[in-house]
Protein backbone atom coordinates (compact mmCIF):
# COMPACT_ATOMS: atom_id res chain seq x y z
CA UNK A 1 0.00 0.00 0.00
CA UNK A 2 1.52 3.23 -1.08
CA UNK A 3 0.03 6.62 -1.56
CA UNK A 4 0.27 7.68 -5.16
CA UNK A 5 -0.08 11.37 -5.70
CA UNK A 6 -0.52 12.61 -9.20
CA UNK A 7 -0.88 16.36 -9.39
CA UNK A 8 -0.68 16.64 -13.18
CA UNK A 9 -4.42 16.36 -13.99
CA UNK A 10 -5.22 18.74 -11.15
CA UNK A 11 -2.52 21.23 -12.04
CA UNK A 12 -3.55 21.45 -15.67
CA UNK A 13 -6.82 22.99 -14.47
CA UNK A 14 -4.92 25.93 -12.97
CA UNK A 15 -6.98 28.65 -14.70
CA UNK A 16 -10.04 27.40 -12.79
CA UNK A 17 -8.15 27.64 -9.50
CA UNK A 18 -6.98 31.13 -10.38
CA UNK A 19 -10.56 32.24 -11.06
CA UNK A 20 -11.64 30.69 -7.78
CA UNK A 21 -8.90 32.42 -5.79
CA UNK A 22 -9.77 35.76 -7.40
CA UNK A 23 -13.43 35.23 -6.49
CA UNK A 24 -12.47 34.38 -2.88
CA UNK A 25 -10.39 37.55 -2.58
CA UNK A 26 -13.17 39.65 -4.12
CA UNK A 27 -15.72 38.21 -1.70
CA UNK A 28 -13.39 38.85 1.25
CA UNK A 29 -12.59 42.40 0.11
CA UNK A 30 -16.24 43.45 -0.24
CA UNK A 31 -17.26 41.74 3.00
CA UNK A 32 -14.38 43.30 4.97
CA UNK A 33 -15.13 46.84 3.72
CA UNK A 34 -18.89 46.73 4.29
CA UNK A 35 -18.70 44.47 7.35
CA UNK A 36 -16.05 46.71 8.90
CA UNK A 37 -18.28 49.75 8.43
CA UNK A 38 -21.37 47.94 9.76
CA UNK A 39 -19.38 46.75 12.78
CA UNK A 40 -17.97 50.17 13.60
CA UNK A 41 -21.36 51.88 13.42
CA UNK A 42 -22.87 49.09 15.46
CA UNK A 43 -20.22 49.43 18.17
CA UNK A 44 -20.99 53.16 18.35
CA UNK A 45 -24.72 52.38 18.36
CA UNK A 46 -24.42 49.93 21.25
CA UNK A 47 -22.88 52.67 23.37
CA UNK A 48 -25.61 55.15 22.36
CA UNK A 49 -27.87 56.74 24.96
CA UNK A 50 -30.83 56.07 22.63
CA UNK A 51 -32.09 52.77 24.04
CA UNK A 52 -33.83 51.75 20.80
CA UNK A 53 -30.64 52.04 18.73
CA UNK A 54 -28.57 50.35 21.43
CA UNK A 55 -31.07 47.50 21.67
CA UNK A 56 -31.23 47.07 17.90
CA UNK A 57 -27.44 46.83 17.62
CA UNK A 58 -27.24 44.40 20.54
CA UNK A 59 -29.94 42.18 19.01
CA UNK A 60 -28.12 42.12 15.66
CA UNK A 61 -24.77 41.25 17.22
CA UNK A 62 -26.17 38.53 19.45
CA UNK A 63 -28.27 36.93 16.68
CA UNK A 64 -25.38 36.73 14.27
CA UNK A 65 -22.82 35.61 16.80
CA UNK A 66 -25.06 32.79 18.00
CA UNK A 67 -26.06 31.24 14.67
CA UNK A 68 -23.91 29.29 12.20
CA UNK A 69 -22.67 31.13 9.11
CA UNK A 70 -24.04 28.44 6.80
CA UNK A 71 -27.54 28.88 8.21
CA UNK A 72 -27.27 32.66 7.76
CA UNK A 73 -26.21 32.17 4.14
CA UNK A 74 -29.11 29.80 3.42
CA UNK A 75 -31.53 32.21 5.11
CA UNK A 76 -30.41 35.14 2.98
CA UNK A 77 -30.10 33.16 -0.25
CA UNK A 78 -33.23 30.99 -0.17
CA UNK A 79 -35.21 33.24 2.15
CA UNK A 80 -34.93 36.36 0.02
CA UNK A 81 -35.74 34.38 -3.14
CA UNK A 82 -38.86 32.90 -1.52
CA UNK A 83 -40.29 36.37 -0.96
CA UNK A 84 -39.42 37.44 -4.48
CA UNK A 85 -36.01 39.12 -4.20
CA UNK A 86 -33.62 37.32 -6.49
CA UNK A 87 -29.93 38.20 -6.34
CA UNK A 88 -26.95 36.39 -7.78
CA UNK A 89 -25.14 33.88 -5.63
CA UNK A 90 -22.12 36.18 -5.54
CA UNK A 91 -23.96 39.22 -4.18
CA UNK A 92 -25.80 37.12 -1.61
CA UNK A 93 -22.53 35.49 -0.54
CA UNK A 94 -20.85 38.88 -0.17
CA UNK A 95 -23.82 40.33 1.73
CA UNK A 96 -24.12 37.35 4.08
CA UNK A 97 -20.39 37.42 4.83
CA UNK A 98 -20.53 41.18 5.47
CA UNK A 99 -23.48 40.79 7.86
CA UNK A 100 -21.61 38.01 9.62
CA UNK A 101 -18.27 39.75 10.02
CA UNK A 102 -20.06 42.99 10.94
CA UNK A 103 -21.28 41.45 14.20
CA UNK A 104 -17.84 40.20 15.19
CA UNK A 105 -16.23 43.50 14.21
CA UNK A 106 -18.78 45.32 16.39
CA UNK A 107 -17.64 43.40 19.47
CA UNK A 108 -13.97 43.97 18.70
CA UNK A 109 -14.54 47.68 18.06
CA UNK A 110 -16.55 48.00 21.27
CA UNK A 111 -13.54 46.70 23.17
CA UNK A 112 -11.44 49.34 21.38
CA UNK A 113 -13.80 52.18 22.29
CA UNK A 114 -13.99 51.09 25.91
CA UNK A 115 -10.22 51.08 26.12
CA UNK A 116 -10.06 54.84 25.43
CA UNK A 117 -9.54 56.55 28.81
CA UNK A 118 -12.31 59.15 29.47
CA UNK A 119 -9.59 61.57 30.59
CA UNK A 120 -8.19 61.53 27.06
CA UNK A 121 -11.54 62.72 25.67
CA UNK A 122 -11.82 65.33 28.43
CA UNK A 123 -8.35 66.56 27.56
CA UNK A 124 -9.37 66.90 23.90
CA UNK A 125 -12.47 68.85 24.94
CA UNK A 126 -10.26 71.02 27.10
CA UNK A 127 -8.16 71.78 24.04
CA UNK A 128 -11.34 72.95 22.26
CA UNK A 129 -11.26 70.30 19.51
CA UNK A 130 -14.51 70.01 17.58
CA UNK A 131 -16.74 66.94 18.08
CA UNK A 132 -15.76 65.55 14.70
CA UNK A 133 -12.09 66.05 15.43
CA UNK A 134 -12.45 64.35 18.80
CA UNK A 135 -14.29 61.40 17.33
CA UNK A 136 -11.82 60.88 14.52
CA UNK A 137 -8.45 61.61 16.14
CA UNK A 138 -9.03 60.88 19.81
CA UNK A 139 -11.55 58.04 19.77
CA UNK A 140 -11.86 56.17 16.46
CA UNK A 141 -8.28 55.93 15.19
CA UNK A 142 -6.74 55.10 18.60
CA UNK A 143 -9.51 52.54 19.18
CA UNK A 144 -8.81 50.83 15.84
CA UNK A 145 -5.11 50.95 16.60
CA UNK A 146 -5.60 49.15 19.91
CA UNK A 147 -7.63 46.29 18.40
CA UNK A 148 -5.89 46.17 15.03
CA UNK A 149 -4.37 42.67 15.51
CA UNK A 150 -7.76 41.22 16.53
CA UNK A 151 -9.41 42.85 13.53
CA UNK A 152 -6.77 41.44 11.21
CA UNK A 153 -7.24 37.90 12.44
CA UNK A 154 -11.04 38.24 12.29
CA UNK A 155 -10.79 39.35 8.66
CA UNK A 156 -8.47 36.47 7.77
CA UNK A 157 -10.97 34.10 9.41
CA UNK A 158 -13.68 35.65 7.26
CA UNK A 159 -11.69 35.03 4.10
CA UNK A 160 -11.34 31.35 5.10
CA UNK A 161 -15.04 31.15 6.06
CA UNK A 162 -16.00 32.31 2.57
CA UNK A 163 -15.36 28.67 1.57
CA UNK A 164 -18.87 27.70 2.73
CA UNK A 165 -20.45 29.96 0.11
CA UNK A 166 -19.72 27.17 -2.39
CA UNK A 167 -22.94 25.70 -0.98
CA UNK A 168 -25.02 28.35 -2.71
CA UNK A 169 -23.13 28.00 -5.99
CA UNK A 170 -20.71 30.92 -5.57
CA UNK A 171 -17.77 29.79 -7.68
CA UNK A 172 -15.00 30.57 -5.19
CA UNK A 173 -11.89 28.53 -4.46
CA UNK A 174 -13.57 25.69 -2.55
CA UNK A 175 -16.32 25.36 -5.16
CA UNK A 176 -13.62 25.03 -7.81
CA UNK A 177 -11.89 22.38 -5.69
CA UNK A 178 -15.11 20.40 -5.29
CA UNK A 179 -15.69 20.58 -9.00
CA UNK A 180 -12.15 19.59 -9.96
CA UNK A 181 -12.07 16.64 -7.58
CA UNK A 182 -15.39 15.33 -8.86
CA UNK A 183 -14.04 15.68 -12.38
CA UNK A 184 -10.61 14.12 -11.86
CA UNK A 185 -11.26 11.82 -8.85
CA UNK A 186 -8.01 13.23 -7.43
CA UNK A 187 -9.52 14.47 -4.17
CA UNK A 188 -6.41 14.35 -2.00
CA UNK A 189 -4.24 16.21 -4.51
CA UNK A 190 -6.94 18.81 -5.13
CA UNK A 191 -7.43 19.64 -1.47
CA UNK A 192 -3.69 19.72 -0.77
CA UNK A 193 -3.38 22.27 -3.54
CA UNK A 194 -6.33 24.30 -2.30
CA UNK A 195 -5.03 24.25 1.28
CA UNK A 196 -1.74 25.69 0.01
CA UNK A 197 -3.67 28.31 -1.96
CA UNK A 198 -5.58 29.36 1.18
CA UNK A 199 -2.32 29.65 3.13
CA UNK A 200 -0.96 31.88 0.39
CA UNK A 201 -4.12 34.00 0.39
CA UNK A 202 -3.93 34.37 4.19
CA UNK A 203 -0.33 35.50 4.00
CA UNK A 204 -1.21 38.03 1.30
CA UNK A 205 -4.09 39.35 3.41
CA UNK A 206 -1.92 39.60 6.54
CA UNK A 207 0.80 41.41 4.63
CA UNK A 208 -1.76 43.84 3.21
CA UNK A 209 -3.13 44.62 6.68
CA UNK A 210 0.39 45.06 8.07
CA UNK A 211 1.18 47.56 5.30
CA UNK A 212 -2.12 49.37 5.85
CA UNK A 213 -1.34 49.57 9.58
CA UNK A 214 2.02 51.15 8.86
CA UNK A 215 0.29 53.88 6.83
CA UNK A 216 -2.62 54.45 9.22
CA UNK A 217 -0.75 54.48 12.48
CA UNK A 218 2.47 56.52 12.26
CA UNK A 219 3.12 56.08 15.97
CA UNK A 220 3.24 52.33 15.56
CA UNK A 221 5.59 52.79 12.64
CA UNK A 222 8.00 54.85 14.74
CA UNK A 223 7.78 53.01 18.03
CA UNK A 224 7.03 49.52 16.71
CA UNK A 225 4.29 49.13 19.32
CA UNK A 226 0.72 50.36 19.76
CA UNK A 227 -0.14 53.03 22.27
CA UNK B 1 -16.59 -8.89 -45.70
CA UNK B 2 -20.27 -8.86 -44.92
CA UNK B 3 -20.62 -12.49 -45.87
CA UNK B 4 -17.76 -13.61 -43.70
CA UNK B 5 -19.30 -11.69 -40.79
CA UNK B 6 -22.63 -13.47 -41.34
CA UNK B 7 -20.82 -16.79 -41.49
CA UNK B 8 -18.98 -16.04 -38.27
CA UNK B 9 -22.23 -15.08 -36.60
CA UNK B 10 -23.88 -18.28 -37.81
CA UNK B 11 -21.00 -20.33 -36.53
CA UNK B 12 -21.16 -18.57 -33.18
CA UNK B 13 -24.90 -19.18 -32.93
CA UNK B 14 -24.44 -22.83 -33.81
CA UNK B 15 -21.79 -23.15 -31.14
CA UNK B 16 -23.97 -21.43 -28.58
CA UNK B 17 -26.88 -23.73 -29.43
CA UNK B 18 -24.66 -26.77 -29.22
CA UNK B 19 -23.53 -25.72 -25.76
CA UNK B 20 -27.12 -25.19 -24.82
CA UNK B 21 -28.40 -28.54 -25.90
CA UNK B 22 -26.48 -30.09 -23.07
CA UNK B 23 -28.86 -28.60 -20.47
CA UNK B 24 -32.47 -27.55 -20.21
CA UNK B 25 -33.65 -24.22 -21.47
CA UNK B 26 -34.13 -21.52 -18.78
CA UNK B 27 -37.59 -20.60 -20.09
CA UNK B 28 -38.69 -24.23 -19.85
CA UNK B 29 -37.32 -24.41 -16.31
CA UNK B 30 -39.26 -21.31 -15.29
CA UNK B 31 -42.50 -22.56 -16.81
CA UNK B 32 -42.07 -25.97 -15.24
CA UNK B 33 -41.44 -24.48 -11.81
CA UNK B 34 -44.40 -22.13 -12.21
CA UNK B 35 -42.28 -19.48 -10.55
CA UNK B 36 -40.03 -16.70 -11.77
CA UNK B 37 -37.20 -15.26 -9.67
CA UNK B 38 -36.60 -11.60 -10.44
CA UNK B 39 -33.62 -9.64 -9.14
CA UNK B 40 -34.69 -6.16 -8.07
CA UNK B 41 -32.96 -3.55 -5.95
CA UNK B 42 -35.51 -2.43 -3.37
CA UNK B 43 -33.48 0.52 -2.09
CA UNK B 44 -33.65 2.89 -5.05
CA UNK B 45 -36.91 4.83 -4.97
CA UNK B 46 -38.98 5.31 -6.97
CA UNK B 47 -37.96 2.24 -9.00
CA UNK B 48 -37.71 -0.18 -6.13
CA UNK B 49 -38.57 0.48 -2.49
CA UNK B 50 -40.41 -0.85 0.55
CA UNK B 51 -43.71 0.86 1.38
CA UNK B 52 -45.21 1.66 4.78
CA UNK B 53 -46.66 -1.84 5.06
CA UNK B 54 -43.18 -3.33 4.45
CA UNK B 55 -44.21 -4.52 0.99
CA UNK B 56 -42.06 -3.99 -2.09
CA UNK B 57 -43.30 -1.29 -4.42
CA UNK B 58 -41.97 0.92 -7.20
CA UNK B 59 -41.94 1.01 -10.99
CA UNK B 60 -39.59 -1.98 -11.36
CA UNK B 61 -41.59 -3.92 -8.78
CA UNK B 62 -44.88 -3.32 -10.61
CA UNK B 63 -43.23 -4.18 -13.93
CA UNK B 64 -42.11 -7.50 -12.44
CA UNK B 65 -45.58 -8.13 -11.00
CA UNK B 66 -47.18 -7.42 -14.38
CA UNK B 67 -44.83 -9.84 -16.09
CA UNK B 68 -45.49 -12.63 -13.60
CA UNK B 69 -49.25 -12.08 -13.87
CA UNK B 70 -49.22 -12.09 -17.69
CA UNK B 71 -47.22 -15.29 -17.78
CA UNK B 72 -49.28 -16.91 -15.04
CA UNK B 73 -46.30 -17.39 -12.77
CA UNK B 74 -45.66 -17.02 -9.10
CA UNK B 75 -43.23 -14.15 -8.41
CA UNK B 76 -40.24 -14.30 -6.15
CA UNK B 77 -38.14 -11.16 -5.61
CA UNK B 78 -34.43 -11.70 -5.21
CA UNK B 79 -33.23 -8.64 -3.31
CA UNK B 80 -30.12 -7.24 -4.87
CA UNK B 81 -27.91 -4.19 -4.97
CA UNK B 82 -26.67 -2.29 -7.98
CA UNK B 83 -23.40 -4.17 -8.04
CA UNK B 84 -24.81 -7.66 -7.51
CA UNK B 85 -27.57 -7.51 -10.16
CA UNK B 86 -25.58 -9.19 -12.91
CA UNK B 87 -23.83 -11.85 -10.76
CA UNK B 88 -27.28 -12.88 -9.51
CA UNK B 89 -28.36 -14.11 -12.94
CA UNK B 90 -24.92 -15.39 -13.89
CA UNK B 91 -24.85 -17.69 -10.86
CA UNK B 92 -28.50 -18.71 -11.33
CA UNK B 93 -29.72 -17.12 -8.10
CA UNK B 94 -32.29 -15.23 -10.15
CA UNK B 95 -33.83 -15.81 -13.57
CA UNK B 96 -33.99 -12.24 -14.83
CA UNK B 97 -33.06 -8.70 -13.71
CA UNK B 98 -35.60 -5.88 -13.60
CA UNK B 99 -33.70 -3.20 -11.69
CA UNK B 100 -32.98 0.08 -13.53
CA UNK B 101 -30.44 -1.82 -15.58
CA UNK B 102 -29.22 0.50 -18.30
CA UNK B 103 -28.00 -0.98 -21.55
CA UNK B 104 -24.25 -0.49 -22.00
CA UNK B 105 -21.77 -2.18 -24.37
CA UNK B 106 -19.71 -3.41 -21.40
CA UNK B 107 -22.71 -5.16 -19.88
CA UNK B 108 -23.76 -6.59 -23.23
CA UNK B 109 -20.54 -8.62 -23.17
CA UNK B 110 -21.62 -10.56 -20.08
CA UNK B 111 -25.42 -10.68 -20.25
CA UNK B 112 -28.19 -10.37 -22.84
CA UNK B 113 -30.77 -7.60 -22.82
CA UNK B 114 -34.43 -7.61 -23.76
CA UNK B 115 -35.97 -4.70 -25.62
CA UNK B 116 -35.92 -1.58 -23.39
CA UNK B 117 -39.02 -1.35 -21.20
CA UNK B 118 -38.26 2.06 -19.65
CA UNK B 119 -35.67 4.84 -19.74
CA UNK B 120 -33.58 6.90 -17.38
CA UNK B 121 -34.23 10.36 -18.70
CA UNK B 122 -31.77 13.11 -18.04
CA UNK B 123 -33.38 16.46 -18.81
CA UNK B 124 -33.31 20.19 -18.34
CA UNK B 125 -36.57 20.97 -16.57
CA UNK B 126 -37.96 24.46 -16.04
CA UNK B 127 -40.92 26.13 -14.42
CA UNK B 128 -44.03 25.27 -16.41
CA UNK B 129 -44.47 28.95 -17.27
CA UNK B 130 -41.00 29.21 -18.83
CA UNK B 131 -41.05 29.09 -22.63
CA UNK B 132 -38.24 26.71 -23.54
CA UNK B 133 -38.35 24.14 -26.28
CA UNK B 134 -34.74 23.92 -27.44
CA UNK B 135 -31.22 24.61 -26.26
CA UNK B 136 -31.41 28.07 -27.87
CA UNK B 137 -34.27 29.03 -25.56
CA UNK B 138 -32.09 28.13 -22.56
CA UNK B 139 -29.35 30.55 -23.53
CA UNK B 140 -28.67 33.02 -20.73
CA UNK B 141 -30.97 31.23 -18.27
CA UNK B 142 -29.43 30.00 -15.04
CA UNK B 143 -29.59 26.21 -14.80
CA UNK B 144 -29.08 24.59 -11.41
CA UNK B 145 -27.16 21.30 -11.29
CA UNK B 146 -25.64 19.06 -8.65
CA UNK B 147 -21.89 19.41 -8.80
CA UNK B 148 -20.04 16.52 -10.46
CA UNK B 149 -23.11 14.66 -11.76
CA UNK B 150 -23.32 13.46 -15.37
CA UNK B 151 -25.64 16.40 -16.08
CA UNK B 152 -23.00 18.81 -14.76
CA UNK B 153 -20.23 17.32 -16.90
CA UNK B 154 -22.40 17.07 -20.00
CA UNK B 155 -23.67 20.66 -19.80
CA UNK B 156 -20.26 22.05 -18.83
CA UNK B 157 -18.85 20.57 -22.02
CA UNK B 158 -21.54 22.27 -24.15
CA UNK B 159 -19.44 25.42 -24.36
CA UNK B 160 -20.96 26.58 -27.65
CA UNK B 161 -24.47 26.63 -26.17
CA UNK B 162 -23.60 29.45 -23.78
CA UNK B 163 -25.40 28.01 -20.75
CA UNK B 164 -25.13 29.55 -17.28
CA UNK B 165 -24.71 26.82 -14.68
CA UNK B 166 -25.17 27.24 -10.93
CA UNK B 167 -23.57 24.26 -9.22
CA UNK B 168 -24.97 23.12 -5.88
CA UNK B 169 -23.40 20.65 -3.52
CA UNK B 170 -26.13 17.98 -3.78
CA UNK B 171 -29.61 17.24 -5.10
CA UNK B 172 -31.25 18.54 -1.92
CA UNK B 173 -29.69 22.02 -2.21
CA UNK B 174 -30.39 22.09 -5.95
CA UNK B 175 -34.06 21.31 -5.33
CA UNK B 176 -34.19 24.00 -2.62
CA UNK B 177 -32.83 26.49 -5.16
CA UNK B 178 -35.64 25.52 -7.54
CA UNK B 179 -38.34 25.62 -4.86
CA UNK B 180 -37.24 28.95 -3.37
CA UNK B 181 -37.03 30.65 -6.75
CA UNK B 182 -33.26 30.99 -7.04
CA UNK B 183 -33.37 28.86 -10.17
CA UNK B 184 -36.11 28.51 -12.78
CA UNK B 185 -34.35 25.64 -14.55
CA UNK B 186 -32.59 22.52 -13.28
CA UNK B 187 -30.68 19.77 -15.03
CA UNK B 188 -31.38 16.41 -13.43
CA UNK B 189 -33.33 13.20 -13.91
CA UNK B 190 -36.89 13.57 -15.19
CA UNK B 191 -38.02 11.92 -11.96
CA UNK B 192 -36.54 14.63 -9.74
CA UNK B 193 -37.82 17.38 -12.06
CA UNK B 194 -41.42 16.18 -11.71
CA UNK B 195 -40.97 15.58 -7.97
CA UNK B 196 -40.36 19.33 -7.43
CA UNK B 197 -43.94 20.18 -8.36
CA UNK B 198 -45.28 17.41 -6.12
CA UNK B 199 -43.41 18.74 -3.08
CA UNK B 200 -43.90 22.43 -3.91
CA UNK B 201 -47.19 22.85 -5.81
CA UNK B 202 -46.60 26.61 -6.09
CA UNK B 203 -43.66 26.05 -8.41
CA UNK B 204 -44.38 23.13 -10.75
CA UNK B 205 -41.46 22.08 -12.97
CA UNK B 206 -41.63 19.99 -16.12
CA UNK B 207 -39.02 18.46 -18.45
CA UNK B 208 -38.25 20.88 -21.29
CA UNK B 209 -35.14 19.76 -23.15
CA UNK B 210 -33.81 16.22 -23.19
CA UNK B 211 -30.10 15.72 -22.43
CA UNK B 212 -29.70 11.96 -22.73
CA UNK B 213 -31.86 8.87 -22.37
CA UNK B 214 -30.44 5.64 -21.02
CA UNK B 215 -32.45 2.61 -22.09
CA UNK B 216 -33.44 0.34 -19.24
CA UNK B 217 -33.89 -3.29 -20.18
CA UNK B 218 -34.49 -6.67 -18.62
CA UNK B 219 -31.24 -8.58 -18.13
CA UNK B 220 -30.88 -12.30 -18.80
CA UNK B 221 -27.80 -14.47 -18.67
CA UNK B 222 -26.12 -15.21 -21.99
CA UNK B 223 -27.47 -17.85 -24.31
CA UNK B 224 -31.22 -17.93 -23.57
CA UNK B 225 -32.70 -16.91 -26.94
CA UNK B 226 -36.15 -18.35 -26.25
CA UNK B 227 -36.51 -16.40 -23.03
CA UNK B 228 -35.26 -13.19 -24.67
CA UNK B 229 -37.72 -13.67 -27.53
CA UNK B 230 -40.65 -14.08 -25.15
CA UNK B 231 -39.51 -11.08 -23.07
CA UNK B 232 -39.18 -8.93 -26.19
CA UNK B 233 -42.70 -9.82 -27.26
CA UNK B 234 -44.03 -9.05 -23.79
CA UNK B 235 -42.24 -5.67 -23.61
CA UNK B 236 -43.43 -4.72 -27.07
CA UNK B 237 -47.02 -5.61 -26.30
CA UNK B 238 -47.10 -3.75 -23.00
CA UNK B 239 -45.43 -0.67 -24.42
CA UNK B 240 -48.08 -0.63 -27.13
CA UNK B 241 -51.05 -1.09 -24.81
CA UNK B 242 -49.65 1.63 -22.52
CA UNK B 243 -49.36 -0.50 -19.37
CA UNK B 244 -45.60 0.03 -19.00
CA UNK B 245 -46.01 3.74 -19.59
CA UNK B 246 -48.72 3.88 -16.93
CA UNK B 247 -46.46 2.18 -14.39
CA UNK B 248 -43.60 4.55 -15.25
CA UNK B 249 -45.80 7.61 -15.01
CA UNK B 250 -47.25 6.51 -11.69
CA UNK B 251 -43.86 6.47 -10.02
CA UNK B 252 -41.72 8.89 -12.05
CA UNK B 253 -44.33 11.53 -12.84
CA UNK B 254 -43.52 11.74 -16.55
CA UNK B 255 -44.26 9.72 -19.66
CA UNK B 256 -41.68 7.48 -21.27
CA UNK B 257 -39.85 9.10 -24.21
CA UNK B 258 -42.18 9.39 -27.20
CA UNK B 259 -40.14 7.07 -29.43
CA UNK B 260 -40.50 4.27 -26.86
CA UNK B 261 -44.25 4.55 -26.53
CA UNK B 262 -44.44 3.70 -30.24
Amino acid sequence: MGLHLDFSVVLERWPLFLDGAAMTLKLAFIAILTGGAIGTFCAIGRGSSNRFIAGLCAAYVETIRNTPLLVQIFLVYFGLASIGFKFSAFSVAAAALAINVGAYTAEIMRAGFEAIPPSQIEAAEGLALSRVQIYWHVILLPAIEKVYPSLTSQFVLLMLASSVTSQISAEELTAVANYVQSDTYRAFETYILVALAYIALSLVLRAAFWALGQVLFPRRRRLGTPL
Amino acid sequence: MKRSLTLALLAATALACAGQAARADLLDDIMKAGKIRIATDLAIPPSGMIDGAMKPTGSDVETAELLAKDWGLQLEFVQTTGATRIPNVQTNKADIIISTLSVTPERAKVIDFSKPYAALQSVVGCLKSVEAKSWDDLKGKTIAVSRGTTQDTTLTNMKERDLKLARYEDDATMVTAAVSGQADCVASSATIVSQIGVKAPARPFEPKVSITNFDLAIGVKKGEPKLIEKLDAWVEQNLKNGKLNAIYKKFHGTDLPANMRG
